[in-house]
């Protein structure tokens, strides 16, 4: 085991820093599963009765939440797919 | 000063003397340069590590008192260094990453770690002839001190400084043991309330000379370990040592910074309260000394080991006396010891630079740190300037007013000095930061190099986002106010509009949810498309209606160029400067942010 890897894996032993890329996984994975749930509340309330001006805006945070679910997922996959490799 | 250059040639011409006179004063003297240079190399080892790790256990582990303390003790144990973790204290101090009161509990911890240094000699290193352990590492520590990972380098470092310090200790003995046959020191010693004074003052004064207490332990113990001095005049010794190590911190932070000034003082108190103490209360310890040296199985004539209880007891003693007393020593520091700087600054309209100063330079973390937040105080300033120079106050902004009221709200009826404040607020702390950042850069890693860039145009980027506020800020005055509703209605919606982004931001700065910054960013990105007038057809349709004059068309147009630079420069500024840099959001507001055609596609969904 290298001097380098040694290290890391005290620090990780120790809960002071995990590998770079299990950190970002689950960040993205945390984001994600906020997206959703941001996206299911907006949904509720696109439901209910509300003014033209609020649910443009909220149709607008809905397409909004849309585009970033699908940038998460592919951070995530290319992510998974180093891993792999 | 003057004692300063007097000093040094009469020292060098005492120690010549004595080696001329003495071959095993030379020995003993030899040790103590050996044991000082250890240190050296073990601090250079340690400074290796304190890359991120260091940083991480120090800022997580002193948001409480006892914390700090324990800080202090562990890391001073483990470093065998008080001196590295004051200035490691320092540099955070600096930052304003820690309070003046943390950094006092870690200094108090300090004094206990660093008795450590004494149960080590005396129950390890006189025990056992450490001069055979001294010789592999000090091989072993060169061979990796010339490797070229940082990682093997410090390692090397820390071998070698044990190496040395070992060396230094054996030294020291055989020389104090040479030293016996032909004079008795202790026929010197004596004792009574007078040796007590002196030999205290012979600690102190050997520590300022050694300008390491550590080192002057070493050399008490090693004496004591080969009856040159008697217990009780050894106690005194390191009572002296404790008392001398505080003015060699004060020489230190003279030419430090405030806080370093303030942290020095705090440890003066400390342990001349604690000396204090010590002398008073001197059989009273030696007693408790005895109890708990018979109690943990320490022979009643190893005074060696006795006398490192006697420094861990007086110690522990000073930590619980002066710990209630914290909050009041911090007033009192604050109070006494003032900021020069901040005092030379009697214009009101004047700021400089909070965070940056030499000592947060020791380490890379503490220095982005400290660039950091002088970024932020920096966005103050800026937040100021724009929402004034909009005509808006910063309390609506920060608020939940609906941003019609915000807008109608006006700050003042005449227009604020942009120029002045530029000069007066923003200008000397932007080319302090970029001046600051140019000296860090040269002990940080490309990595850190590359955030520091990012740092460094976020500031470029709220400089010019002032600026450009300055330019719209003259039609800005005069079409809000003028009788032609379409012109007044489209500065209105400009102001409108960067109200909103200013608030976002604020929002940003002071949230620590990651999804909510990225979703800001995101509709900040999209509301920005909407300041094209051109492309949005706004424009043309107040030329083609001849709603507006063509002067007024012009200045529209360029003034709604600056609204969406302001705006792009203060959202790349933002993304860089509020993302907590300890999360991935910074990486990841970059990846999972709206692209420019995910924008293209929402507006044409929202035309339709």
């Amino acid at each position: 085991m290298g001097i380098k890897k040694f290290i890391e894996n005290v620090k990780e032993t120790l809960g002071l820093e995990s590998s770079k890329k299990e950190s970002k996984k689950k960040s993205i994975k945390s984001i994600l599963k906020k997206l959703n749930q941001k996206k299911d509340t907006v949904n509720e309330l696109l439901k209910t009765k509300v003014d033209k001006k609020t649910k443009k805006e909220l149709e607008e945070e809905l397409q909004i939440i849309h585009c970033q679910i699908k940038n998460g997922k592919k951070v995530l996959q290319k992510l998974e797919n180093k891993e792999k490799d | 000063m003057m004692l300063r250059r007097i000093l040094l040639p009469t020292i060098l011409v005492i120690l010549a003397y004595g080696f001329w006179i003495s071959p095993d004063f030379k020995e003993i003297a030899a040790g103590v340069a050996i044991f000082l240079f250890g240190m050296l190399s073990l601090e250079e080892g340690f400074k290796a590590f304190s890359g991120g790790t260091l940083e991480k256990i120090l800022r997580n582990s002193t948001d409480k008192l006892y914390k700090s303390i324990g800080f202090g003790v562990i890391a001073t144990t483990v470093m065998q260094s008080s001196s590295l973790v004051s200035v490691l204290t320092i540099s955070f101090l600096g930052a304003g990453l820690i309070g003046l009161a943390q950094g006092i509990g870690i200094v108090f911890g300090a004094n206990i770690g660093t008795t450590t240094g004494a149960w080590l000699v005396a129950g390890f290193g006189l025990k056992v002839k450490i001069s055979a352990y001294a010789m592999p590492m000090l091989v072993f520590g060169v061979i990796l001190i010339f490797q070229k990972a940082k990682a093997l380098k410090g390692i090397g470092y820390i071998l070698a400084g044990l190496g040395f310090l070992f060396l230094g200790i054996h030294y020291m003995k055989d020389g104090f043991e040479a030293f016996k046959s032909t004079i008795d020191l202790a026929a010197f010693g004596g004792t009574g309330i007078k040796y007590l004074f002196i030999f205290t003052g012979i600690g102190v004064f050997a520590t300022v000379v050694m300008q390491s207490s550590h080192a002057t332990l070493v050399l008490i113990i090693t004496a004591l370990s080969v009856g040159q001095i008697s217990y009780e005049n050894a106690l005194a010794l390191a009572i002296g040592a404790n008392v001398g190590t505080t003015i060699t911190a004060i020489i230190g932070a003279m030419s430090s910074n405030i806080v370093g000034k303030r942290l020095a003082g705090a440890h003066l108190i400390f342990n001349l309260v604690t000396g204090l103490i010590a002398i008073i209360f001197m059989q009273q310890i030696m007693y408790s000394v005895d109890l708990v040296s018979s109690n943990v199985g320490i022979s009643n004539t190893d005074y060696t080991l006795k006398l490192a209880v006697f420094h861990t007891i007086f110690n522990v003693i000073g930590v619980v006396v002066m710990v209630p007393f914290i909050n009041k020593l911090v007033i009192f520091l604050e109070g006494s010891l003032k900021d020069t700087q901040q005092k030379n600054i009697n214009d009101a309209d004047f700021d400089r630079v909070k965070y940056l100063n030499d000592s947060v330079l020791e380490l890379p973390s503490t220095a982005m740190a400290a660039i950091i937040r002088e970024t932020k105080h920096l966005y103050e300033n800026s937040f100021e300037i724009i929402t004034h120079g909009l005509n808006l106050k910063r309390t609506n902004i920060v608020s939940s007013m609906p941003l019609s009221e915000v807008v109608d709200d006006l700050y003042s009826q005449d227009a604020v000095d942009i120029d002045k404040f530029y000069n007066n607020r923003i200008k000397g702390i932007y080319g302090d930061i970029i001046d600051f950042s140019t000296r860090a850069q040269s002990s940080m890693s490309p990595e850190d190099i590359e955030v520091l860039y990012q740092v460094k145009l976020a500031n470029r980027d709220m400089v010019e986002a002032v600026k450009d506020t300055k330019h719209l800020q003259k039609n800005l005055l005069k079409y809000s106010n003028s009788t032609n509703k379409y012109i007044k209605k489209e500065y209105d919606t400009i102001r409108k509009d960067l109200a909103e982004l200013l608030r976002n931001i604020n929002i940003i700065a002071t949230t620590s949810e990651d999804d909510v910054i990225i979703l800001i960013l995101s509709k900040a990105k999209i509301h920005m498309e909407k300041y094209d007038i051109v492309a949005n057809g706004t424009l043309d349709k107040l030329i083609r209606n001849s709603l507006v004059t063509n002067e007024m068309a012009t200045s529209l147009m360029n003034d709604s160029a600056y609204a969406y630079d302001i705006s792009k420069n203060l959202l790349k500024m933002a993304r860089v400067t509020f993302a907590n840099r300890e999360s991935d959001i910074n990486s990841l507001s970059d990846e999972m942010t709206i692209s420019d055609e995910d924008v293209d596609l929402i507006l044409e969904k929202k035309d339709n």
